[in-house]
């Protein structure tokens, strides 16, 4: 239940670009469903077109990407194939790798061209829903009624058939923020979580994709001028892949955690006794 | 000579005063020991006798026990046995209806008793929020042992289980909101 908790520094406590690419994924869950509140304004039109530029703008990155990182698959299959590991005065190897390195480097260009794009839209979702939080959970309610919304979603006695989940991987960046988008502009869908939690989820991952974003521009910025200084990425590095890995789960979501919210509930859906002293 | 007697006279009288207040010690309490019955009923009943006779400062000791016995034989109706009994009490005078209705909702209710107030969350809850959790942990723990155990409501366990979780994600964010206000 603490997103930061998933993600951390690399190490040597320096923040690794693969570290902070591979957070980016695992800290944008996709959340299932939710109950539309009567008096909740969590998710007005400016927050709701937010999160759709967000998708967008995550859309415009994968396209830009999804070429680069496909040649990048295949030089490293090459590299790989031809047993290159390890056979430094191989002239062919050694062409090889310099084509990787150069590819690699198109990956991070690109990445910082679009990450800025990436990272206003990012915090542009962020500032809209802090405010809303705060006005509507922070301000206007109580700490009782915070926990009658919370439960107010369901009625009783009813259960869910499936454990609700947070963190679902396999999907790419643009259609996380799409489902997100569906998630709260259709009105009338029940499966389980209130909107606050819909909002505060989305609100805390926002805002760890914010500084992860920073961190991933920091780190394209040293590893470019790593380049710069002639630092040939003549072999595929642990570093290297582990960016490249991170990229793509950005892209394609092909890692990441399932954080199962709560355990199923078993109830036997008999009617409740409700005791005088029920509040 | 007439000193000695003196001291005589007023050590018999400390060790007067010493016997009767050892005496006092020892002076008989009420009998506040529930019987160890393992029906619920007949524990209850046991409670509300020791109750009636003098024993309200053994309250939180009974409930404790009565507990135990529930969960020795879990049924839905155990639910409102308990609810029969915290009435009682209420209606006796041995709890006020507020300090009923608490411990009831404490092990019975899937909302939490400790996350109440009449100010809001920023002002109220933020501030001791590592306490508010702290404190709903310490009464889902209840919870388990009244919802699951003693009265086999699972479905209303799980759901204070999720609702805890919910509350401490949605609590996280709106603090984080609320601080970011006051920036």
């Amino acid at each position: 239940m603490k997103p930061n908790a998933r993600c951390g520094n690399g190490r040597d406590g320096a923040p690794s670009l693969a570290m902070a690419t591979a957070c980016i994924i695992s800290t944008l869950p996709l959340l299932t469903g939710a109950a539309r509140g009567p008096a909740l304004q969590l998710f007005p039109t400016t927050v709701l077109e937010d999160i759709k530029e967000t998708g967008q703008v995550a859309e415009e990155m994968e396209s830009g990407l999804q070429d680069i990182i496909a040649r990048l698959d295949r030089q490293q299959q090459l590299y790989i194939q031809s047993k290159c590991e390890g056979a430094t005065d191989d002239p062919g190897c050694a062409q090889i790798s310099r084509q990787l390195g150069a590819t690699y480097m198109e990956m991070l260009e690109t990445m910082s061209q679009r990450l800025p794009d990436m990272e206003r839209a990012v915090n542009s979702t962020r500032d809209s829903l802090e405010t809303r939080l705060r006005a509507e959970l922070g301000l206007k309610m109580t700490p009782w009624t915070l926990q009658e919304t919370l439960l107010g979603q369901q009625p009783d006695g009813s259960t869910n058939v499936e454990p609700e989940l947070r963190g679902r991987s396999g999907l790419r960046l643009s259609q996380r923020f799409r489902q997100y988008y569906q998630l709260v502009a259709q009105p009338g869908r029940n499966t389980g979580h209130s909107l606050a939690v819909v909002a505060s989820d989305i609100y805390l991952d926002m805002e760890e994709a914010s500084a992860l974003i920073a961190q991933t521009r920091e780190e394209i910025g040293r590893a470019t001028l790593l380049e710069e200084l002639n630092q040939s990425f003549g072999v595929i590095t642990p570093e290297m892949q582990a960016v490249v890995d991170g990229v793509k789960s950005i892209l394609f979501g092909e890692a990441g955690q399932v954080v199962e919210l709560a355990g199923p509930p078993p109830g036997a859906g008999e009617v409740a006794y409700q005791s005088p002293l029920e509040w | 000579m007439m000193n000695i007697t003196r001291l005589a006279a007023a050590l018999a009288v400390l060790f007067t005063a010493i016997g009767a207040v050892s005496g006092c010690a020892t002076t008989p309490t009420p009998k506040c020991e529930l019987s160890g019955t393992r029906d619920l009923t007949a524990a209850i009943a046991s409670a509300e006798s020791r109750l009636d006779g003098g024993c309200v400062a053994h309250f939180d000791r009974y409930m404790d026990q009565l507990i135990d016995v529930a969960a020795g034989d879990p049924t839905a109706d155990n639910k409102q046995a308990f609810s029969n009994f915290l009435l009682w009490t209420s209606d006796q005078g041995l709890l006020s209806r507020r300090q009923a209705q608490e411990t009831w909702n404490r092990y019975f209710n899937v909302k939490f008793v400790s996350l109440r107030g009449d100010y809001n969350n920023c002002a109220q809850t933020c501030p001791i929020k590592g306490r508010v959790m702290a404190d709903m942990e310490s009464e889902l723990a209840d919870k388990e042992r009244g919802l699951l155990q003693a009265a086999l409501d699972r479905e209303s366990y799980y759901r204070a289980d999720r609702l805890l979780k919910e509350t401490e994600l949605v609590l996280e964010a709106t603090c984080r909101a609320c601080v970011a206000g006051g920036r």
